[in-house]
């Protein structure tokens, strides 16, 4: 007999109802179908069913986030240990991204984990894999710098106000892992913003080397002088469009690689499990509405109004959070025809929110969790439009 | 300003071409031959007043009482004049309850020399003449009413209505079911005309519609068909088509006939008795042998698929993968299902299925490697996954056949709301199963449908 097998059916007794451990089932039945594919006969009609359940949908999510965990390890370490003057060397580097990084993943699961299993056993429902998604993109978006229990407090508000109190996943009209990153940012604005909480000093430094650029793109962006171009003052600073391309620059920990994530994207459309619509249309949103600020700014306004359009979806967290949040099926809009409208009222608000709001220099998730907040009528417009066109049949 | 040209359709002698863009065709193996073989009479054979929807059967025979081909069973207790007739002649043996006192089946065992309950014949000449009322005395009468039935709930006709339309589909697109050029040729020809002309007393329009793939059966009634729909599986329900075509909300109460049953109808109106022959296919991946098979009406299971199950734990789908029910080993076949799908039962918990490609995983969507090369596949009764809340996956509506946002439809009848669900169009749903199939949930969509239009039904009669 398989030996994973012999483990789970020696587990088994204990976490059935009458066992010691009877509520830490719904935990139990959560780890155990990732090994063993559940059974259970159809015994309704049709008497077959397909192949896909919401495991493979959501496993198929994280597979396309890994690349940015690991991305996101070496990048941390590498800004981590440039800031603070030591070897770059690759084996340091990711050795440091790991220390970085890791414990705010494995915090996040620890503490993601606990809330569902305490609601899972209370409503007795099994957990949704929605959560393993959510707890891999939240420390995506965090600095490397956030403290563990920012992080846990962060991941808690999030599964219990942003899913939970709504009755669980596929009841949320807010993205769990946005409706954390805000809370955090609102709720400690001095460790989530501001120049000095994308890089962490490392082995015992105490301040950035002379030299070192702790900036974000966003942040040079924001505050290039008049007179002087934001492409400009990118590239003084080291900031070139292929750099910026594939993320290499101080940022949260997963979501500055523009590159990454259109491979996610591809991913994610061929494999049929992300909206298509909603990401084209949050890229047109973002385009059109930069291409529209440049029309506008004249020779007296600021620089970042005259930012070349595709800039926006290099800086940032825009492309990531366009192909990972604005995806969520649960918290996007339902219905297909306004999915291209959400999507480009996703990008639009972005660009906005960056180039007006000197007090939010990131806007991408505040224009995401605001959409979501009008999706519920966005499908009731849609539904409405639909069964007008109905003959009515009562 | 713009003329209306008002043609009256049914002098327009073209024929309307229609395709079913969603659907979906399963890859499922174990598809029938086109072998047919013709069985011996079994020792018995049995009606199944269970599988009538919409009917209380009141039983008009009990165990031990002799019966004719053609003699009345039992009754809807709801408008006696529908009865159920034997399939058989020889004498009632069992009649089998099941909980809450339901009537499974009601069996007879065959004598050698059957006698058959005799009815006036109908000559093709005499039915250009007949009232509309005498004509459905006789098929009440002859126990072939209840094959005419009803949109949108999909019950057995109301004799005293006349409908808007009738619909006869010359066609069979589920997994599995008879291929129809089997029974509809040069031959049987003139029957369908002759029971074409029979519908045509009881509605003025009759539309007779086919899919385009089968070339043969198209060239044949080239004369009688009024409509070709392609494309996916359920293109063949009448439902399909009467979402494509009505224009009217009077038009929902369409009837509709399938091609072997309109046989079943003119055979019993020209031949003057209960005709007993029918056509079943025999198929799925664990059936030993896969092919048509021509026995007696309500014949055994047993005795249609010939051999012993190719699986140790074989389960007997009747009429079709998606809207057939599960028969018992020992039962029979119902009055309106023409094929027996024998599939493996599931009965293993495989290893680590979430980390494989999955070559041999059969799914509509594109996140197993079967997807690429889309050849038939085994399925067995497993509903592959947990149970878990809707994730708004959309899988539902890209299939549905009829528009309805089986998603969205299914939060309304959560929540009560009637009408929502009306104006969703949850009447139009035309059961075809595809939206449970999909889902990656695991909800069971189609049957909560089912469910709800029965008890809509119930509120608006009583």
């Amino acid at each position: 007999m398989n030996p994973v097998r012999r483990f789970f059916d020696g587990l088994h007794p204990h976490v059935s109802p009458g066992g010691k451990y009877e509520k830490l089932y719904a935990f139990y039945e959560s780890i155990e179908t990732v090994f063993f594919a559940p059974l259970e006969r159809t015994r309704r009609l049709p008497a077959v069913r397909d192949s896909l359940d919401v495991k493979r949908y959501m496993f198929l999510v994280i597979v396309a986030l890994i690349p940015h965990l690991c991305f996101g390890i070496y990048n941390a370490g590498y800004f981590a240990r440039m800031a603070s003057g030591l070897s770059l060397a690759p084996v340091p580097v990711v050795l440091t991204g790991l220390w970085l990084v890791m414990p705010m993943v494995i915090v996040t699961y620890v503490v993601g984990f606990f809330w569902e299993i305490l609601f899972a056993t209370i409503r007795k429902h099994e957990i949704s894999e929605g959560l393993f998604v959510t707890c891999m993109l939240f420390p995506l978006t965090l600095p490397p710098a956030t403290p563990l229990w920012q992080v846990a407090l962060g991941i808690s508000f999030g599964i219990v106000i942003g899913k939970e109190i709504f009755g669980g996943t596929g009841r949320n009209f807010l993205n769990p892992a946005l409706t954390a990153r805000a809370f955090l940012y609102f709720a400690y604005p001095v460790s989530l913003s501001g120049d000095n909480v994308w890089s962490v000093l490392v082995g015992g430094a105490e301040r950035y080397v002379d030299g070192y650029t702790a900036a974000t793109p966003l942040s040079v962006a924001a505050a290039t002088p008049d007179g002087q171009t934001v492409e400009a003052a990118l590239e003084a600073l080291g900031y070139s469009p292929l750099e910026l391309f594939f993320g290499f620059y101080p940022g949260s920990v997963g979501g500055t690689t523009t590159f990454l994530s259109i491979l996610g994207a591809i991913f994610m459309i061929v494999l049929g499990i992300a909206s298509w619509r909603t990401i084209l249309g949050g890229v047109l949103g973002v385009l059109a509405t930069a291409y529209f600020l440049n029309f506008i700014a004249g020779p007296e306004s600021m620089p970042f109004l005259s930012l070349k359009p595709y800039y926006h979806l290099l800086i940032g967290g825009s492309a990531f959070a366009l192909v990972y949040m604005t995806t969520d099926p649960v918290s996007g809009t339902h219905m297909k025809g306004v999915k291209w409208f959400y999507g480009f009222m996703c990008g639009l608000l972005t660009v906005l929110i960056r180039v007006f709001n000197p007090a939010f220099p990131e806007g991408v998730g505040l224009a995401i969790l605001f959409m979501n907040c009008f999706n519920p009528l966005l499908d009731y417009i849609e539904i409405k439009i639909r069964t007008r066109r109905r003959v009515p049949n009562v | 300003m713009t003329v209306a040209l008002n043609f009256p359709r049914q002098h327009l002698k073209r024929m309307k071409i229609i395709q079913n863009r969603k659907g979906y065709d399963l890859k499922l193996q174990g598809a029938p031959s086109d072998d047919l073989v013709s069985l011996s009479a079994p020792a018995t054979v049995a009606v199944l007043p269970e599988r009538i929807p919409y009917i209380k059967p009141r039983l008009r025979v009990k165990v031990g009482d002799p019966v004719q081909v053609g003699s009345v069973l039992y009754e809807d207790k709801t408008d006696p004049r529908v009865g159920f007739v034997s399939p058989g002649g020889g004498k009632v043996v069992d009649i089998v309850f099941g909980p809450r006192r339901v009537i499974r089946e009601i069996v007879i065992q065959l004598d050698s020399e059957e006698t058959y309950a005799i009815f006036p014949i109908l000559t093709a000449d005499e039915l250009e003449g007949i009232s509309r009322e005498d004509l459905v005395n006789r098929l009440l009468a002859g126990g072939v009413w209840p094959y005419l039935r009803e949109l949108p709930y999909r019950k057995i006709a109301d004799p005293d209505v006349e409908p808007p339309a009738i619909m006869v589909g010359l066609d069979g697109r589920e997994p599995f079911q008879p291929n129809p050029e089997s029974y509809l040729n040069d031959e049987t020809r003139p029957l369908i005309q002759y029971g074409l002309n029979a519908l045509k007393r009881l509605s003025d329009k009759v539309l007779v519609y086919t899919d385009p793939r089968f070339s043969n059966l198209c060239r044949t009634f080239k004369a009688e068909l009024t409509h070709t729909i392609a494309g996916h599986y359920p293109a063949d329900d009448p439902g399909v088509l009467l979402y494509h075509i009505r224009r009217r909300p009077d038009e929902n109460r369409t009837w509709f006939i399938h091609g072997q049953d309109l046989l079943v109808l003119a055979r019993f109106l020209s031949e003057g008795r209960y005709p007993t022959e029918r056509l079943y296919v025999v198929a799925g991946s664990a059936a030993a042998e896969r092919q048509h098979v021509r026995s007696r009406l309500g014949a055994p299971l047993q005795h249609l698929v010939l051999s012993a199950p190719t699986c140790p734990e074989p389960r007997y789908v009747v009429g079709g993968v998606l809207r057939g029910y599960t028969g018992e080993p020992n039962g029979h076949i119902g009055l309106y299902e023409t094929s027996v799908v024998v599939l493996p039962e599931a009965t293993e918990r495989e290893f680590v299925t979430l980390f494989r490609p999955g070559f041999n995983k059969p799914t509509r969507s594109r996140t197993f490697a079967s997807s690429i090369k889309g050849a038939p596949m085994i399925m067995d009764t497993n509903i592959n996954g947990g149970r878990r809340a809707c994730i708004a996956c959309g899988y539902c509506s890209d299939v549905c056949p009829v528009d309805i946002l089986p998603q969205m439809t299914l939060k309304s009848i959560l929540a009560e709301e009637v009408e929502e669900y009306l104006a969703h169009g949850l009447l139009d749903c035309v059961e075809c199963g595809l939206c449970s199939y999909v889902c990656p949930s695991k909800i069971e969509l189609v049957e909560t449908f089912c469910q709800t239009k029965f008890d809509y039904h119930k509120e608006q009669v009583s």
